[in-house]
């Protein structure tokens, strides 16, 4: 059975891509203008670097064109994108010579005596007067983020930031919806904490 | 960590998901009725998703979307003259 007979490709990107077969220059910048701040935001919640994301949002775009022609559209275009710029981090990590991956193991999460913790969240204000404190908040979520080992900041910025269900994400990083739920459950433990006490911290200094 | 406890620590990213049968639901939500602590624990975790969703959005600057044009016109252009 094929697994993707549930797709059902966005009207717009489908005559867009038409247009792109057809030689169309204009098509495949309408393409771009569409998914290009996505992307570029993917590339730099998993990157941590502009100079990086902008990297990964050109190395995702000339590879997605160069094969589109081939494309069958068994996939959503966005989706597609994703995959193509998922492996473009991958690659840039590599190169970098990271650390390998720790894992995060559940257990790390329960206190010494044996609670689950307690964690202060704070609020984000959407009142356009709290620029200061929002830029703050948004500055100690990213720092946390990156902090993150790769193969949980992949999902999560899948699942949360951009918004993929289970199933997307496993098919866009080819792994089971299973290990998809482990590693956002994870996680999503491991950015409350670290967003929990980079708060405190930044609290009273 | 009470067994009951530890059980619904390791699903409450699919409870808050909405992942699982209406029959496990049920019973987190029972739990979460009688345990102050794990009621605790989800309402910090759902905060927390919920900051982290609000902080996503980036912007590309102008500079680096004229950029990525430029390369894939230099790329792409020469094709389909």
């Amino acid at each position: 059975m094929n697994e993707m007979t549930d797709v059902t490709a966005d009207p717009t990107d489908h005559h867009l891509i038409d247009q792109f077969k057809a030689g169309s220059m204009e098509a495949m910048e309408k393409i771009v203008g569409r998914y290009e701040d996505r992307i570029f935001t993917f590339g730099l919640k998993m990157c941590g670097h502009l100079q990086d994301a902008e990297d990964i949002a050109q190395e995702t775009f000339l590879n997605a064109f160069r094969y589109l022609k081939d494309f069958r559209e068994e996939t959503k275009l966005k989706n597609w994108l994703f995959m193509i710029a998922a492996r473009a981090c991958i690659r840039k990590r590599r190169k970098k010579k990271c650390e390998p991956d720790h894992e995060i193991s559940l257990d790390s999460f329960v206190q010494e005596d044996g609670s689950a913790g307690r964690y202060e969240i704070p609020d984000w204000s959407d009142d356009p007067s709290d620029n200061v404190i929002r830029a703050e908040l948004k500055r100690i979520i990213d720092a946390a983020i990156q902090t993150l080992p790769q193969k949980y900041k992949l999902v999560f910025n899948l699942r949360d930031m951009e918004g993929f269900s289970t199933k997307e994400t496993a098919e866009i990083l080819g792994i089971s919806a299973q290990a998809v739920k482990t590693r956002l459950h994870r996680a999503r433990l491991f950015l409350r904490e670290e967003i929990s006490k980079r708060y405190k911290e930044g609290r009273s200094r | 960590m009470k067994e009951e406890c530890r059980r619904d620590f390791e699903r409450i990213s699919e409870y808050l998901d909405g992942e699982l049968s209406e029959d496990l639901c049920r019973q987190i939500e029972d739990h979460l009725r009688r345990c102050p602590q794990c009621r605790e624990c989800v309402d910090s975790l759902r905060k927390s998703i919920e900051l982290c969703k609000k902080a996503v959005y980036e912007e590309m600057g102008r500079d680096a979307r004229e950029r990525l044009r430029a390369a894939l016109r230099d790329c792409f252009a020469s094709d389909r003259s």
